[in-house]
């Protein structure tokens, strides 16, 4: 029993020993597919990983049944199918990309599942090791006997050496003693890359990860920084050798143009180390010279008058000084320490590392390249000590780096101020403007009632006089005529106040009036023929204008949706949050809303203008149209009779 | 019958007092005031209410606020509504609570005499009296409602007049048919409707109603 057991021992890691080719040759599939990936060809991992699971499970398969040492299964769960939004198009899980087709969001949705499961990248890293530890595991009982066997013929039968004899026997006896433990070892090496990671080395190996990438990447952003800051010193010589030879007049152009150097570098330190850098410079005047289109002034007096202002500009910019003390400064501050840790991590790998590999191809090193302290090996760990002290030392530098740069490359308080300065004009010229709107629109309101009250209502008025007047003649004398009359000013009674309610909801509409925003709103939503939801978290009510420019805007956007968009559904949303009502009318049609704005939406425009209201249309050909409206405003304290029930 | 009347305006007021003792009505209270109509509309009783939507000391919805409020002290409490407008959301609001003796109407109609005591009667008996121009907006605004879509056109005409409160008979010689045609349309539009059949005018309308209101019953 126990010895047809060990056979078949011996014989099961035969067959296991002979899976390692083929996890060799998918090992190499697999660097060929993520290589491909990294050029674009994204099309051939997800399905050469999937498919390669099916060897890793009859891996996990044979541990159970041949080795006793069953391995659960490591994958995350498949992700569902796509299904498709409400608008037909397919979204990935993030929600940021769209897909047309379902093949193509449920490929991004599996190739993503496994790019990213864990698992994935341990099968990978199995599929290198096994065919040498595990296949060395497998082999070791056959190994033992075989020996055992050459040992015996070679040495005992052929040399005839007693030893021989021994070594032999002792191999073949053992083999198969041996033959079961080493399976089970086999099943064991299995778990260990196969079975489901423990938190804690899932935990190491993401931080491993991250340290990884944050070195990696401050490495590159390192070399990129360190490559551009011998430029400064470039274009420092530039700018001198411009106002040494040619005079102010060409300097100042160069000294405008060189700011981009400054700039870019502003821009990466926003980026990449998160400073407040704003561009410090203040604005250029040049009144009279030649504009930016270059036309030509009219006088040799006007052109010197706008030279010399754009000069003093400059010259009293104390950020044209700045920059050229730092165009000075960064290649000696930026360039030795940026590049060191590429230089470590590239000495240590190219100079140290590859070198000591090549030495079973029996190359020769000179001390420098390839030798530490006459040692090839020496070198080897240096390299790689190398490696990791610039992969750790990069992030340090940057972040040294984003403390130096804002020392002379952000604006001086008093540029600041200047800037804040300019901002108030800004805003006072838009309010300018504004009123000006405002007063404008309010005076076309005044003249648009004055004429619908003259032409309208008060012209009724006078007919039902008149009217009333030959009722009093003709009374006596006919009475039927009379009474024919009395109905005639009846309905002219009635028409005369039609027209007055339909002005009044023009000016104000009664339900504002009486219920506030909300329920202006639901009332519009009800009369409107589409189906309209709306959804309002407000608690309280905003000043009356503001409610009133809200209520107006709302209604012209609901028109607009009624009449052109084609759309069966609208939802409106009303939030207060942070200061700012946000009002956002969603509808279902068509889109193509002309982002250049018809007069409607340029009405609305100016009327949310007053207030500081903003809007902002989405509406791709093929809908959905979104229109969102901001007013800053605050609510007062709620009347909270408003939303008793509709519906 | 003993009526309670809520009017700011003493002109208006003064009028539908006059109008109303003409026809036989007992004003018990004529009230210009929102706290004062409440105070009326529990300690008199009446037997109908005629309120103004828009009423001091805020001038905003006080009126419908106070009516509301007293047909949830005294459940089918008949209360006739008047404003210089009509809103539909108003009307869900009175007819929410499906007891019927509701009256929505716009000032105007005060104007026809005959057509306004006929209403305040209606409702006082426990039916109701939709203004014309809210029967209107429901059914524009449920233009693109299929089942309604469905009806022809006289049979929107039967189902807008039976909404502003009409008995079959009125509706017969509003529409210039007879009674017999009256009643095959309604059932038709019943049938159409999917309600089922009841040939009380109260029921009938609420159940209109609540069936227009219940295509747009999604409305927070």
């Amino acid at each position: 029993m126990g010895g047809r057991g060990n056979a078949r021992a011996i014989v099961r890691g035969l067959a296991l020993f002979a899976l390692g080719p083929v996890e060799l040759v998918l090992f190499a599939a697999h660097l060929a597919a993520i290589a491909a990936a990294c050029v674009g060809l994204v099309l051939l991992f997800p399905p050469l990983a999937e498919r390669s699971r099916r060897l890793a499970n009859l891996a996990r398969r044979l541990a159970g049944e041949w080795c006793g040492m069953p391995v659960p299964l490591p994958y995350r769960p498949r992700p569902a199918p796509p299904t498709p939004g409400p608008d037909g198009i397919h979204r990935s899980l993030d929600g940021r990309r769209l897909f047309l087709t379902a093949r193509m969001s449920g490929f991004e949705r599996r190739s993503r599942w496994l790019w990213e499961d864990p698992a994935t990248w341990r099968d990978v890293a199995w599929l290198l090791a096994d065919p040498l530890v595990g296949g060395a595991l497998a082999i070791l009982p056959a190994a033992f006997i075989c020996g055992g066997f050459w040992g015996a013929l070679v040495y005992g039968a052929h040399g005839g050496e007693p030893l021989g004899w021994i070594t032999g026997a002792m191999g073949i006896v053992l083999g198969p003693v041996i033959a079961p433990r080493a399976l089970r070892l086999h099943g064991a090496w299995t778990r260990l890359l196969l079975g489901p990671a423990s938190a804690t080395a899932l935990a190491r190996g993401r931080a491993r990860r991250h340290w990884l990438g944050e070195g990696l990447l401050s490495t590159f952003r390192c070399l990129v920084l360190g490559v551009l800051s011998p430029l400064a010193a470039a274009q420092l010589a530039v700018c001198l050798l411009a106002f040494v030879l040619t005079g102010p007049l060409i300097a100042m152009r160069v000294a405008v143009w060189a700011r981009w150097l400054p700039n870019l570098f502003r821009h990466k330190g926003r980026e990449w180390s998160g400073l407040d850098l704003p561009e410090p410079y203040l604005p250029v005047r040049g009144e009279g010279g030649t504009g930016p289109e270059g036309e030509r002034p009219a006088t040799p007096s006007a052109w010197w008058a706008g030279f010399s202002s754009r000069a003093r500009s400059l010259g009293y910019d104390p950020a044209t000084w700045r920059d050229l003390l730092w165009l000075a400064c960064q290649p000696i501050v930026g360039t030795v320490p940026l590049l060191l840790p590429v230089a470590m991590i590239g000495y240590g790998v190219w100079g140290l590392g590859l070198p000591a590999a090549e030495v079973p191809l029996g190359n020769s090193h000179s001390p420098w390249y390839g030798e530490l302290f006459g040692s090839v090996w020496a070198a080897l760990a240096g390299g790689v000590v190398l490696l990791f002290a610039g992969l750790s030392t990069a992030p340090v530098l940057l972040r040294l780096h984003g403390r130096w740069l804002p020392l002379l490359l952000r604006p001086t308080a008093g540029a600041r101020l200047l800037v804040e300065r300019e901002q108030l004009a800004a805003r006072v010229e838009r309010l300018t403007e504004t009123r000006a709107a405002a007063t404008d629109a309010q005076a076309a309101e005044v003249r648009r009632i004055e004429r619908d009250l003259h032409d309208g209502a008060q012209a009724r008025l006078v007919a039902m006089g008149i009217s009333l007047g030959a009722v009093g003649a003709l009374i006596d004398k006919d009475p039927e005529q009379a009474k024919r009359l009395v109905e005639q000013i009846r309905d002219s009674s009635a028409h005369a106040l039609a027209e007055l309610r339909g002005l009044i909801r023009g000016i104000h509409p009664p339900v504002l009036a009486e219920r506030g925003l909300v329920d202006a709103i639901r009332a519009l939503a009800l009369d409107n023929p589409l189906d309209v939801r709306v959804d309002a978290d407000l608690d309280g009510r905003a000043e009356p204008p503001v409610e009133s420019a809200a209520y107006f805007a709302v209604a012209e956007v609901l028109t607009n949706a009624t009449r052109h968009s084609g759309a069966d559904r609208v939802r409106i949303e009303l939030l207060h949050t942070g200061g700012l009502l946000r009002i956002t009318v969603l509808d279902d049609g068509g889109g193509g809303a002309d982002p250049g704005m018809g007069s409607g939406l340029r009405g609305i425009e100016s009327r949310l203008g007053t207030f500081d209201g903003r809007l902002a249309i989405s509406s791709p050909q093929g809908g959905p149209t979104t229109v969102t409206m901001e007013l800053p405003c605050v609510l007062s304290s709620p009347r909270t009779s408003t939303s008793s029930g509709t519906a | 019958m003993r009526v309670v009347l809520a009017e700011d305006l003493y002109l208006l007021r003064d009028g539908m007092t006059h109008l109303l003792s003409a026809h036989g009505f007992e004003i018990v209270a004529a009230v210009a005031s929102g706290p004062e109509l409440q105070r009326a509309l529990i300690d008199e009783d009446p037997d109908v209410a005629i309120v103004d939507v828009r009423l001091p000391p805020t001038f905003t919805d006080e009126g419908l606020q106070a009516a509301l409020f007293a047909r949830r002290r005294k459940p089918g409490l008949p209360v006739l509504v008047l404003s210089q407008h009509v809103e539909q959301l108003y009307a869900r609001e009175l007819l929410a609570d499906g007891a019927g003796a509701i009256g929505y109407l716009l000032k105007d109609r005060v104007f026809n005499a005959e057509q306004f005591i006929d209403a305040v009667r209606r409702v006082a008996a426990g039916g109701t009296a939709m203004d014309p121009e809210v029967i209107a907006k429901l059914l524009a605004g449920n233009a693109r409602n299929a089942p309604l879509a469905t009806l022809s056109p006289r049979e929107l005409d039967v189902l807008t007049l039976m909404a502003e409160g009409c008995s079959n008979t009125a509706i017969a010689s509003r529409l210039f048919v007879s009674q017999g045609a009256v009643g095959k349309h309604t059932a038709s539009i019943f049938g159409k409707l999917g309600l089922g059949l009841s040939d009380d005018t109260n029921r009938r309308v609420l159940a209109v109603l609540a069936y227009l209101n219940g295509q747009r019953g999604h409305q927070r």
